[in-house]
């Protein structure tokens, strides 16, 4: 697993989640989220964040779909899809298996 | 996404770049909006919402490529992944690709032909403008609407001044080969297609010049017309080289020579779907008896309606000029029947849309046409349930990689996308394959309808609709053979897939549809094929009265103008001994124009103490040895003599219909009776029926009369050698005789018959080219599905077999899986037959719609197809080895 892919993978699995566990949100909510829930710990651009739902998008994982908000503005709305929902599972997987791996180095070495 | 919010997006990605940014500004403006609730003044928090934000640009720079690769990326992907899987079942995919390209070729060949005669306006601006004339009246009356169709030139004359400002009218008489020679002396004869016209017809239409000037006001003088001639562009660059310096010079048509006014713009080829014109001369150089004699109707009136007035508006105005002629002219001459002025009077003129021009080869052909391309557009069905029951076929071998890809998380649509894509690539194989049928097709058919001497021309170039046509036709074909097919492999549980517990019961129901709908579109073609090849059997088989083989037919021409009487018939009777004389020749004959060439002379019979009889017979004027000379036996009396002429009574020939009908049994020699222009005849002979122009009527009452003299003339030979040979012989005789004779064309009395049979012999050859298609195509569906039946059931019939099931029990086992699908899609190809029929039964000879001959034919046939079709693959189950079958899994 190469580096810029982990981080991205880390990414993924985060907006997989809350995308699960919140149901269907926009981009600015899913950021929210990703900021408190982490405590305010991963401090990233928070516009990164859409490259990499447009990535998602694309890969088919989730749907997006303009809506119009109460103050009559566009906004984009993201679902996740039953492929996302299997590739959150293998990720999650895949990352408690590696931060467990990772952990066990740290504690032991 | 969708495939098609992809293709938008790759195409205009503007509107991505609009959502990219509309979708990020939000972002922002949200977060600057909880900063500002968080005490932040706005200014602030925008900045600090733009910060916490990053490079906008370079992310949304980022989404925009991501978007954009997918879209171009998934498509490239598909359409390689689409080849492969031709590439690795060529057999499938050629199969597919053939069947298809023919169908498709077919469908596209007829209709560019029903677009360039039928669909395409005339090539100049508003063509919505453009109207042409008819006069239309009961036609159920005798003489009949073909009698009326075309106009004088004195009814033009008053027409044209009717209509006034409300439309410009014109002239048109029909295109005709004229022998053409650029410079003097021993320059090269071309043939040329020729159009007499009247002086405003490029005005009316709009039309300007590529060069020179094109016919005005000063070829309207009747009384001293300078010979001038208008040139096609298309004759201008293929003869010219485009040469400007052509105008002015002289062109020499039929032996007179015309100045080259100018050169026709671009495209423009006449108003005749179905000729393209090289020469335009103004009809102020015709015969000048034509610009009196209401009589002589041979033209057509076109035109060009002023701005805001309508069809209607200008039949309205030009319907009084019209009825004062028709009253004029139902006075004038001999005492003409009461019905027969009543129906002339009736007439009312109307003014149709002219957008497309005018054609007789259209109105001979459109009904065929459409008929013909609604049996391609069936042809293309059968292709599609073809492919579709193949690609069903192989989807079901493909069962476990597709459950491993849904089990690996591909999505639905996008192994649908993937399917589809590969009947797309098949489809956009088979049109381009098609498009090569078409065009090899085309010229084929245009041979198929073209008369001697008088072949069919048309701008069969690619246009717009025609291309237009051909996508629609690709993108129909991928709906019907990909779809469902599609849907039906990507359609199952992935972890039954992968345990092999799909039922393919589905899969087989869909290819048992699909044999059910080839079985009734083969059949229901089959039929119709059948019924046009016995039709044209029937009518190439009826007897006509004389035997057309060996006969040359020679059209003669006067070149010197007026002779003196007995000068003229002695050179004809000349000519005719002459000819008889020639080595290999049997015998000769002169008379007027040939039969089975669409002219007639057509007079009422008065019979002493009788009115004029209601119908009009064929009048037709022969020389001595005219009836040996096309075998019609003489059954009483005496053939004519040199010394028979047109003096009263008239001595006359007439056949057996003639003297049956208006004479019963009484014996008719020396019977005498009178023309409807007063002129009394009597019988001297009485010949076997024959027909005269037609092989549908049956033999009709002919008059024949002493020939008399005229500027043209038939020569009737029948001869051992061929006709060129012949033309060539008299052609020699005739220069030598120095009278002034020359031999115009020549054709044989064989080709005069069958050319009136052309659209039967069209419909007979392309209808039973598409049974035979159609049948091919059945087969192939057939074999396709029970082959993989047997394949899919080798197990069952192997356990089956090695528990002692006779060999003819397999056989019907896998027989059953058809049966009752094929006996129903036949009912279904019977009644679809019975419905098609009727458009057809016009151009059927002698074929009842349910004909027993047609339908036994038909179905021993088809039946016979599938005996070969079922019959291998059922043999095939019949000898599984039980120990192989079982030892396959």
């Amino acid at each position: 697993m190469r580096s810029s892919d982990s981080a991205k993978n880390a990414l993924d699995l985060l907006v997989l989640t809350v995308l699960t566990r919140r149901g269907p949100q926009h981009g600015y909510g899913i950021a929210n989220a990703i900021r408190h829930l982490s405590a305010e710990a991963l401090r990233i651009d928070e516009g990164s964040l859409y490259p990499a739902l447009h990535r998602m998008e694309e890969a088919g994982w989730i749907a997006a779909k303009w809506t119009v908000t109460e103050k009559s503005r566009r906004a984009r709305v993201y679902e996740i899809k039953r492929a996302g929902e299997k590739r959150l599972a293998a990720e999650t997987e895949r990352w408690t298996a590696f931060s467990a791996g990772v952990s066990r180095v740290l504690r032991y070495a | 996404m969708t495939w098609f919010t992809r293709l938008k997006n790759a195409v205009s990605s503007q509107q991505l770049d609009a959502d990219l940014a509309d979708e990020m500004r939000d972002h922002i403006e949200r977060r600057a909006a909880d900063l500002e609730a968080d005490g932040l003044d706005s200014s602030a928090a925008l900045n600090e919402a733009r910060r916490a934000f990053g490079n906008a640009t370079q992310f949304r720079e980022q989404s925009r490529d991501t978007k954009l690769s997918a879209a171009l990326e998934g498509t490239w992907q598909d359409v390689r992944y689409a080849w492969r899987g031709l590439r690795k079942n060529r057999a499938f995919a050629a199969v597919a690709v053939v069947s298809l390209s023919l169908a498709i070729g077919a469908t596209t060949a007829i209709y560019s032909i029903v677009d360039a005669s039928i669909l395409r306006p005339l090539p100049v601006t508003q063509p919505k403008q453009l109207i042409t004339l008819a006069s239309v009246g009961d036609t159920s009356a005798i003489g009949g609407a073909a009698d009326d169709a075309g106009f004088s030139y004195p009814l033009y004359e008053i027409l044209r001044a009717a209509a006034g400002n409300a439309a410009k009218i014109a002239l048109v008489d029909a295109p005709n080969r004229v022998e053409g020679q650029f410079g003097d002396g021993d320059a090269p004869r071309e043939d040329l297609v020729q159009d007499v016209v009247s002086e405003n017809l490029f005005d009316a239409l709009g039309i300007s010049p590529a060069a020179g000037r094109l016919f005005s006001e000063a070829e309207n003088r009747l009384a001293a017309p300078r010979p001038v001639a208008v040139v096609s562009y298309d004759y201008w660059v293929r003869r010219f080289g485009a040469d400007p310096a052509i105008v002015g010079k002289r062109l020499i048509i039929n032996g007179k020579a015309y100045e080259i006014l100018g050169v026709v713009r671009r495209g423009f080829a006449g108003v005749h779907a179905g000729s393209l014109v090289d020469v335009w001369l103004p009809i102020a150089l015709t015969d000048p008896g034509v610009f009196s004699n209401a009589q002589f109707r041979p033209f057509a009136l076109v035109g060009r309606l002023a701005p805001g007035v309508t069809r209607t508006q200008l039949a309205a105005r030009l319907q009084p000029a019209f009825h004062n002629h028709q009253v004029a002219r139902s006075e004038a001459g001999p005492a003409m029947a009461d019905n027969e002025r009543r129906r002339l009077r009736g007439m009312r003129i109307v003014a149709q849309p002219g957008a497309t021009g005018i054609s007789t080869f259209r109105q001979m052909f459109a009904r065929p046409l459409w008929f013909l391309l609604g049996v391609a557009a069936c042809i293309l069905l059968l292709a599609c349930a073809n492919v579709a029951s193949l690609l069903l076929a192989k989807s079901v071998s493909r069962a476990n990689e597709m459950a491993l890809r849904v089990s690996l998380g591909a999505g639905r649509a996008r192994l649908m996308r993937q399917l589809v894509t590969e009947s797309t690539l098949i489809s956009i194989l088979a049109c381009i394959g098609g498009w090569f049928v078409a065009r090899i097709v085309e010229p084929a058919f245009l041979a198929l309808v073209s008369r001697d001497g008088n072949p069919v021309q048309l701008d069969l170039a690619l246009d717009a609709r025609v291309l237009g046509f051909s996508v629609m036709i690709c993108a129909l074909s991928v709906l019907c053979f990909g779809v469902l097919p599609a849907l039906e492999a990507t359609r199952f549980q992935p972890a039954s897939a992968l345990l092999r517990l799909r039922a393919s019961g589905a899969g087989l129901r869909l290819g048992r549809f699909f044999v059910g709908v080839q079985t009734a579109v083969a059949f229901c073609l089959l039929s119709l094929g059948t019924g046009f090849l016995i039709s044209l059997r029937n009518v190439t088989s009826v007897d006509t009265g004389f035997d057309s083989r060996g006969v040359t037919v020679l059209h003669m021409t006067d070149r010197l103008g007026p002779q003196q009487r007995d000068q003229q018939l002695a050179a004809m009777r000349a000519i005719q001994l002459n000819a008889a004389a020639l080595p290999g020749v049997k015998s000769a004959a002169t008379a007027w124009t040939p039969i089975f060439a669409g002219a007639r002379r057509a007079q009422r019979v008065i019979l002493p103490g009788h009115p004029p009889s209601d119908a009009a017979e064929t009048f037709y004027r022969v020389s001595p040895g005219f009836l040996g000379a096309l075998d019609i036996p003489l059954i009483a009396g005496r053939d004519f003599d040199v010394r028979d002429n047109d003096n009263e009574p008239v001595p006359t020939i007439v056949n057996r219909a003639f003297a049956r009908k208006y004479f019963g049994r009484e014996p008719v020699l020396g019977m005498e009776f009178q023309r409807d222009d007063s002129i009394r005849h009597q019988i001297v002979g009485v010949a076997g029926d024959s027909h005269y122009g037609s092989l549908r009527n049956g033999a009709e009452p002919i008059v024949y009369m002493p020939m008399k003299p005229t500027t043209s003339f038939t020569l009737y030979v029948r001869s051992t050698s061929d006709a060129r040979a012949v033309g060539e012989m008299v052609e020699r005789d005739a220069r030598a005789l120095a009278v002034g004779m020359r031999v115009r064309s020549v054709t044989t009395l064989h080709d005069l018959v069958n050319n009136t049979i052309l659209t039967e012999r069209l419909v007979a050859v392309i209808g039973a080219a598409f049974a035979f298609l159609g049948l091919i195509l059945a087969a192939i569906g057939v074999f396709g599905l029970l082959n993989y039946s047997v394949t899919r059931r080798t197990k069952e019939l192997g356990i089956r077999a090695a528990l002692g099931a006779r060999q003819w029990t397999l056989c019907r086992l896998v027989l059953n899986e058809v049966m009752r699908t094929m006996a129903s899609g036949l009912v279904v190809g019977f009644v679809g037959f019975l419905i098609a029929i009727r458009f057809a039964e016009a151009i059927l000879f002698d074929v009842r719609p349910v004909d027993p001959t047609v339908i036994g034919t038909a179905a021993i046939a088809f039946i016979g197809m599938a005996v070969i079709a079922a019959g291998i693959p059922a043999w095939r189950a019949a000898r599984i080895d039980p120990v192989l079958a079982l030892r396959q899994e």
